[in-house]
């Protein structure tokens, strides 16, 4: 179990992370997700033992993390700029991952092999933004680590690649209850692999939820009322109204069958409750904390 | 055996309990026949297993499917499936006919549809 605690990270007094309280399950697979500059990086960052909070705990099974290398020998973190040696192989960069988890399986670096088209003899910096990426995926997987921390994984790997890495995360996920904690912009793709959502924003946990209870808690209705009825009654509390010809399309904070019990006193002709995917749970949920497309002409 | 629609509106697991359904009530899964583990679902299908569990569990309640612990899920008898789930389809047969009505399509060929599948 990952357990962060009003972790405070300040960096020349701006508050990267501004008192987060988290908790992602053992066994979960927990999506990180934010606007550009939320603190997801940063939070990743204090929990591989990079940086160390200025106040608050960060826990991982109930030890802090910070210089604890019993600890971090089971984290395996492909953070967003992946760090290997100037001169290094995929090859070189094994010894050096083999000797730093004592966890690190060769048998297997080696049936991992076959899923990577990667030559380990051939230079890192040699290779191309997706193939290391693909490297560090080797690697780490290689290291059977019981957490994994993954900054925006699967950017700049192509859709077989992605599928192929997911699928090696979520078999270990499946076989070996490894714990995930994800941050990713491609909510269509979280939707698939996480069990667990957290919206970040400003440094502060803006909503923690399970997928599971997210989807039960929004839900968007296609309603038609009777002739006589033109505008939504105002008994109901909307989040967001459209109406297209006399069809209105609502979002309401609540599940689909307190919503149809709600709008059966208005008569409605037809009400169709549609399920919401989480880009639109992600754009509703911070359309309240301001943060909206802005109509900017240029 | 099962694909996944990514531009379907529902969720994943409404997607994966639909089309486990479809197998069982066609006949493609026989009952008694091993469903695939959910650790295997998960992997071919690069879903996270407890998606994959709450659907199998979903089903389960449903009466589609039975699980042997330790030896995983398997097929149910055909008609096993719950009142529940028995309602909720009359309701889609009902929007269906009413639709059917609208656009002119006869009681008598209604009924004929009807025969055509009790004898599928």
């Amino acid at each position: 179990m990952i357990e962060i605690q009003n972790a405070v990270k300040k960096f020349d007094g701006f508050a990267a992370l501004d008192g987060i309280t988290l908790t992602v399950p053992t066994g979960a697979v927990y999506g990180l997700v934010g606007p550009n500059g939320a603190g997801k990086s940063t939070l990743l960052r204090c929990l591989n033992g990079v940086y160390r909070t200025d106040e608050g705990a960060v826990n991982i099974q109930g030890e802090p993390v910070w210089e604890n290398p019993a600890l971090k020998a089971r984290i395996g973190s492909i953070p967003d700029d992946w760090h290997y040696f100037l001169q290094a192989s995929t090859q070189d960069m094994m010894k050096l991952y083999r000797g730093i988890y004592p966890t690190f399986s060769m048998e297997r670096y080696k049936k991992l092999e076959d899923a990577f088209p990667i030559d380990p003899r051939k230079a890192i910096r040699h290779l191309s933004k997706g193939m290391q990426k693909q490297a560090a995926f080797w690697l780490t997987m290689s290291c059977m680590p019981d957490y994994l921390l993954l900054d925006e994984p699967v950017d700049g790997l192509d859709p077989v690649m992605r599928r192929q890495v997911w699928s090696l995360v979520l078999d270990d996920v499946a076989e070996r209850g490894t714990t995930v904690l994800v941050s990713s912009h491609n909510l269509r793709e979280l939707e698939d692999v996480c069990d667990h959502v957290g919206i970040l924003d400003h440094g502060k946990v803006l909503l923690e939820r399970s997928l599971e209870q997210l989807q039960d808690n929004m839900v968007k209705l296609q309603v038609v009322f009777p002739e006589e009825v033109t505008e939504v009654p105002s008994g109901i509390p909307a989040l967001h109204a459209s109406r297209l010809g006399r069809i209105h399309t609502l979002i309401l904070r609540m599940n689909a069958t307190e919503a149809e019990a709600l709008l059966a006193q208005y008569n409605p002709v037809l009400v169709d409750a549609v399920p919401l995917t989480l880009e639109e749970i992600f754009i509703y949920e911070l359309g309240g904390a301001n943060y909206a497309v802005k109509d900017i002409v240029l | 055996m099962i694909s996944l629609n990514y531009r379907d509106s529902r969720p994943i697991y409404e997607q994966i309990k639909d089309e486990l359904r479809k197998l069982i009530v066609t006949g493609a899964l026989a009952a008694g026949e091993k469903l695939p583990s959910v650790r295997v679902l998960a992997t071919r299908l690069s879903i996270n297993p407890n998606t994959i569990q709450r659907a199998y569990n979903d089903l389960e309640t449903e009466g589609y499917i039975y699980s042997v612990p330790g030896k995983g899920s398997f097929a149910g008898e055909r008609g096993n499936a719950d009142a529940a789930r028995r309602e909720l389809l009359k309701d889609k047969a009902r929007q269906l006919l009413r639709e059917l009505r609208v656009l002119g399509v006869t009681p008598a060929e209604l009924e004929a549809l009807l025969k055509e599948g009790e004898t599928t």
